[in-house]
């Protein structure tokens, strides 16, 4: 109800008699508000309940009654081996997803900058991945690497490269790399139609007069194509990364973070503390530590971009 | 002459190579769903669709919830979208024409949400909702679910406003129209293909959305799709055919609508959330 009467908020100062045309200068205000009570009420004061939350000791089964315990959670997930496995697993999954994605993208964008017949077809059917729902994503992957029936054992078998037994995402070696490959296959429609638009912005004259002038193919693509791109490149790099940290559906439905914690990444570490164990407290610290990692990559970011301007103007 | 054609022929087959890979995971939904039990168990996989047995799609609709589950998802979806449009388009509209004091934090603000995981808010949402008495209903998933989308949607629609000339306005300005009525008869109908491509990524993310789902709603009629797909992992009661069948059901307007919507989508994409 309060939603609908902001959003007609916007009429007021013309509905008070002044008929100007640029508004007052709440206009803008009256604009915004709705959404900015919006994203204060279900993201803002969320958060702020889970930094409180991070300093107490809360019951998912009680959770009214939280004791505060200070740094105390901190303290003990910091001290806890399992959880310095959890941040290498992360760190893992998403440099690899990062790399994975950002690196096949820009392939497959440069295989399809060149004009050919059917390009508009193939460029569709190439975003087909990241359209797919994740869910749905899980379960045919889960079906295709079915250690009996699945279609992707038959393969390896086929070019002896079985894995023994079959089971992928049973195994502690071979279950994060299979979780990885899923994500790449998810991501990387994405990046690639993105760069492909940056490819757009790359002077044509300029690759070709570089192969007129003898430079090579690999030359050329560094002096002139990655100069143009690179901000690109910077951006969804940054994109990227702050979406595996968060990544949690793909995950949680194919393996549950197993076996054996093999694939338990810092948002499943949570999820499971919040659900399994119950501790509200300590999920809240542990996605606290996600946050903050967050927090410092897009700050490192800005600071490189800041950098990477400034040597340009040298 | 001989090294261009065979360059060229290199490059037909990495096109081929990449259409297949992104392509055969939905393709195996299909066929699998389209199996025999003879067929799923045999030494040799079936790599062709069986299209005799397109009745299975048919059969799986009538399976239990089926039917109700989609359209559960269909109402989160739908109700999503207008909401997070509705509170989106003024947003940009005020980040895109006007100056003010507040709009680089409100900007920053709407990149942070970008970092939020869905498993960390999903427990203080689920005590919000509480208190306002939304679990187990509809209407709370579309609240979560357009916290979630609404930045995306706005910095799309802002990016559009932002390449709109502003002379249009101006000369609205001078026929005396008032700020929401430019927006709405000046802006709107010229950012129509980008207010499509938003309503699709906003429709999608809740189609797809499937962690505040699982934790909000405990009536099996209210369960959307992608709840009553995932109870099919690990379960063996249903035959695998069914559950692909459901599944590629499930996927198929999210693949076609993309398709359709592509061009706007990828346009919308990489003016808002990469330029942002």
């Amino acid at each position: 109800m309060t939603v609908l009467e902001k959003t007609r908020a916007p009429q007021s100062p013309a509905g008070r008699g002044r008929r100007s045309a640029l508004g007052s200068s709440w206009t803008p205000y009256l604009f915004l508000a709705p959404a900015a009570l919006f994203i204060a009420l279900f993201q803002a004061v969320p958060l702020a309940q889970e930094v409180y939350l991070s300093f107490t000791r809360t019951s998912l089964l009680n959770p009214s009654r939280s004791t505060w315990v200070g740094l105390d959670n901190y303290a003990r997930i910091f001290a806890d081996d399992g959880f310095h496995r959890t941040l290498l697993i992360t760190l893992i999954y998403v440099v690899a997803c990062v790399v994975g994605s950002v690196g096949a993208g820009l392939l497959v964008a440069l295989l399809l900058n060149r004009g050919f017949r059917g390009r508009g077809v193939v460029r569709a059917l190439v975003t087909v991945p990241w359209a797919a729902p994740g869910i749905a994503v899980a379960l045919i992957a889960t079906w295709m690497l079915n250690p009996q029936y699945g279609i992707v054992n038959r393969f390896l078998d086929a070019i002896g490269l079985g894995v023994p037994g079959g089971a992928i995402l049973d195994s502690p070696t071979y279950a994060l790399p299979a979780i990885l490959v899923t994500t790449v296959w998810q991501l990387f429609p994405l990046t690639s139609v993105v760069l492909l638009s940056a490819l757009q912005a790359v002077p044509k004259d300029l690759t070709e007069a570089a192969i007129m002038d003898g430079a090579g193919r690999w030359w050329t693509f560094r002096a002139v194509t990655w100069q143009v791109i690179k901000p690109t490149v910077g951006l969804l790099a940054l994109l990227m990364t702050i979406w595996s940290i968060r990544r949690f559906e793909l995950i949680w439905l194919m393996t549950k973070g197993g076996p054996v914690g093999a694939t338990e990444t810092l948002v499943i570490d949570l999820y499971a503390q919040a659900f399994d164990s119950k501790q509200l407290g300590t999920a809240a610290a542990i996605g606290m530590v996600g946050v903050v990692i967050s927090l410092i990559v897009i700050a490192g970011s800005r600071f490189v971009a800041r950098g990477a301007a400034k040597e340009e103007l040298r | 002459m001989s090294r261009f054609r065979m360059g060229v022929g290199l490059r037909v087959v990495a096109v081929l190579v990449v259409l297949g890979i992104a392509v055969f995971p939905l393709y195996w939904m299909f066929v699998t769903a389209l199996s025999s039990n003879a067929d799923l168990f045999a030494e040799e996989a079936r790599l062709l669709p069986d299209l005799s047995r397109l009745g299975v799609f048919a059969d799986a609709l009538a399976e239990g919830e089926v039917v109700g589950w989609l359209r559960n998802s269909l109402v989160v979806a739908a109700g999503t979208t207008a909401l997070s449009i509705g509170l989106g388009l003024p947003l940009s509209y005020a980040l895109s024409r006007y100056s003010f004091r507040g709009k680089v934090v409100m900007t920053v603000v709407l990149l942070l949400t970008q970092m939020l995981p869905e498993a960390l808010m999903v427990v203080p949402l689920f005590a919000l909702f509480n208190r306002f008495d939304l679990l187990d209903s509809l209407v709370g998933l579309i609240l979560a679910n357009s916290a979630f989308v609404l930045p995306i949607v706005a910095l799309i629609l802002k990016g559009s406003i932002d390449a709109l000339p502003r002379e249009l306005e101006e000369a609205g300005m001078i026929d005396g129209a008032r700020p929401l009525t430019r927006l709405v008869r000046i802006n709107v109908p010229l950012i129509a293909p980008s207010i499509a491509a938003a309503a699709v990524i906003a429709f999608f993310h809740a189609w797809n959305e499937y962690v505040f789902a699982v934790t909000f709603i405990y009536a099996p009629h209210r369960q959307p799709a992608s709840v009553g797909i995932a109870s099919f992992i690990g379960e063996v009661g249903t035959p695998v055919q069914t559950v692909m069948a459901v599944a590629f059901l499930f996927t198929l307007p999210a693949v076609a609508f993309y398709l359709f919507a592509q061009k706007y989508v990828v346009a919308g994409m990489t003016a808002g959330a990469v330029k942002g």
